[in-house]
């Protein structure tokens, strides 16, 4: 029996941003320990999370296709339709991003990095899984908001997108640090592109997960 | 026993099998938000709707069985009774097999139609087309657009309320407790007003206006400072959004709202045509003014009832797997919408439908942004259905009005 009063209630989007959220979280789980797997001596592991992340992100599209797809003409939400298929290609460029680090990395990965950057290497990859974790809090925390209205509820994701803010702050900052360290240390011009082009993509990272916020912001603004 | 005492039997039949078909049919409407919102369980709302269907029915739903017998088709029609025996019995039986074929084919159509559009099926067959009051018609099609509507802006105005109020304040579990017996108040009020006019009970009363109104108003200052207390007494304040469950305890009582006006309001769709028939297989005749007896407003409410016991769990299941998104505090919004929108409209004598009532809550709730996710094309959907549903139960009343005259 169709009864027009079910038929009017549409499943979430919501539902799908958090699983795609999700998503991300693990894949930054898998991002770090390639990362840890690169930068240590004997890394054997590093294409089989490679291959992992791939997986991962193709599932995430999935999802992204899934919440695409199945908001039929005529369906009300709470913010504009747009502006969360915005939301939702940003959060993927999250993911993207991390692929795309791991598959340049991977062109010279049994090459190894300079001693001397190995420890900055490590503060940028766990500064961008932090701003991951946050983004994927946020989500969830965004959509209590629009369960409840409160305005306590909104300052608090208002706060995460802050957060989001700083920590692409400070990623861009110890990017151009390790930038800086490789030219200082490294002689090779090969090795240098190599290394320069892999600080700035991982930088990336952080960068989309920064304007993710900015657009959940503009979707919680009154 | 007599030609006339079997059709009155058949009467009583069909009469029944149509209020069966709104109990299956209707149900989700009313308890659809509450069940969804997870307010009350599958049980308690069929336990509910039954009881408070018949309740409705009995004791507020009189008025409009007047309009759908008297009000589109002129009264002319029944001046032979014979014509008037077999009108009536075709347009009932029309109704019910319309009804059920759109049941068995999942259409989204309003019972409230249905029966309207087998009314006026056997007025133009019987009499012609001069016998349809086309302005009275008219006045019940501008019903069907506006009831949604209104029902929209109440739910839309009823959810803005509650944001500004409780949801964006800092402690709206104490807000939405300070404001419990606003929200009961006005229900309450609006349940004792119509129940005060016009209903035979009502009636006896004999209350003028302003006093209807000093009582309605006292009661629900009452009731509403008492269901506070009740509030304060069940609920215990949770760590995150207690106001939903305030609201939860507080759906409770608009579901009984919503089964009481939904009573009230389609009674009137399987017992106008019954009432017809049984007046003139009783005195041989209808006047202009014939009160319909309680016992058949009550046999009604009992077929809506049954129909909701028999059919409610496989409706309510599907409710509740589908509708994840709804809260309290937006199912409340929902159901004062429908049920306000319904009883105003049962109190002014215009068949609405109480789907359509529904609709318009959560469209209004949704324009108010309240909830994730509402398709709106369905209203397109319903609109189709709506058109299509008037003059298909009226060709099937025709046919079976020929049919039947044969026979008599």
């Amino acid at each position: 029996m169709r009864i027009p009063f079910i038929s009017m209630f549409v499943t979430s989007p919501f539902e799908g941003l958090e699983e795609h959220a999700q998503k991300l979280e693990e894949c930054a789980m898998v991002f770090q320990q390639a990362m840890e797997c690169y930068i240590s001596d004997d890394c054997e592991r590093f294409e089989e999370f490679r291959l992992q992340i791939d997986r991962i992100e193709d599932e995430a599209d999935a999802i992204k296709r899934r919440i695409r797809g199945h908001l039929p003409k005529g369906t009300l939400l709470q913010f504009d339709k747009f502006e969360l298929f915005r939301y939702l290609g940003e959060q993927d460029n999250v993911l993207d991003a991390m692929e795309e680090s791991l598959d340049w990395i991977s062109i010279r990965s049994d090459l190894g990095i300079p001693q001397a950057l190995v420890k900055d290497i490590k503060i940028l990859v766990d500064a961008i899984t932090n701003a991951i974790e946050e983004l994927s809090r946020m989500v969830a925390e965004a959509r209590k908001y629009f369960k409840t209205y409160s305005e306590d509820q909104r300052d608090h994701v208002k706060k995460i997108v802050h957060s989001l803010r700083r920590q692409e702050h400070d990623a861009d900052k110890l990017e151009d640090n390790i930038k800086q360290k490789v030219f200082d240390t490294v002689s090779d011009p090969v090795t240098v592109f190599h290394l320069v082009r892999m600080a700035e993509i991982i930088g990336k990272i952080a960068d989309h997960a920064e304007n993710a916020g900015d657009m959940m912001r503009a979707m919680i603004a009154k | 026993m007599g030609a006339e005492s079997y059709i009155l039997l058949l009467g009583y039949i069909f009469g029944f099998y149509m209020a069966w078909n709104i109990g299956a049919n209707d149900v989700a409407n009313s308890m659809a938000s509450a069940v969804g919102a997870k307010a009350i369980t599958i049980r308690q709302a069929i336990f509910i709707a039954g009881i408070l269907n018949i309740v409705g029915a009995t004791f507020i739903g009189t008025h409009v069985t007047n309009t759908i017998r008297k009000g589109i088709v002129s009264t002319d029609i029944l001046a032979d009774p014979n014509l008037a025996l077999i009108g009536a019995l075709s347009a009932l039986l029309s109704a019910a097999l319309w009804v059920s074929f759109a049941t068995w084919k999942s259409l989204p159509v309003s019972t409230t139609h249905s029966i309207v559009g087998a009314m006026i099926g056997f007025g133009i067959v019987a009499g012609g087309f001069s016998m349809i009051n086309w302005g009275k018609l008219g006045a019940v099609v501008l019903s069907w657009v506006i009831s949604p509507v209104f029902s929209m802006v109440i739910g839309f105005s009823m959810f803005k309320i509650i944001v500004k109020t409780i949801l964006i304040k800092k402690d709206s579990y104490i807000r939405a407790l300070q404001l419990s017996p606003f929200f009961i108040g006005i229900a309450v009020f609006v349940i004792i007003l119509s129940f005060l006019f016009k209903t035979p009970l009502g009636k006896k009363l004999s209350i003028g206006t302003p006093s209807a109104l000093i009582i309605a108003g006292i009661l629900a200052g009452v009731l509403g400072y008492a269901g506070m207390k009740a509030l304060r007494r069940f609920v215990k304040k949770p760590k995150t959004s207690g106001e939903e469950d305030i609201f939860r305890k507080i759906q409770i009582g608009t579901s009984c709202y919503v089964a009481l006006a939904q009573g009230a309001n389609d009674v009137a769709n399987a017992i106008g045509p019954l009432a017809v028939i049984y007046f003139i297989v009783k005195t041989g005749g209808v006047g202009a003014k014939v009160p319909v007896p309680v016992f058949l407003l009550l046999f009604g409410g009992v077929g809506i009832a049954c129909g909701i016991g028999m059919a409610g769990h496989r409706v309510m299941g599907t409710i509740g797997r589908k509708i994840t998104t709804l809260n309290n505090t937006r199912g409340f919004s929902v159901d004062f919408a429908a049920a306000t929108t319904v009883l105003l409209a049962s109190k002014m004598g215009l068949p609405v439908s109480t789907t359509h009532a529904a609709v318009g809550g959560v469209m209004g709730v949704g324009l108010a942004r309240g909830i994730e996710a509402v398709n709106f094309r369905i209203i397109f959907q319903i609109m189709l259905y709506w058109i299509l549903t008037v003059p298909a139960s009226a060709i099937t009343s025709i046919i079976l009005f020929k049919i039947l005259q044969l026979f008599v």
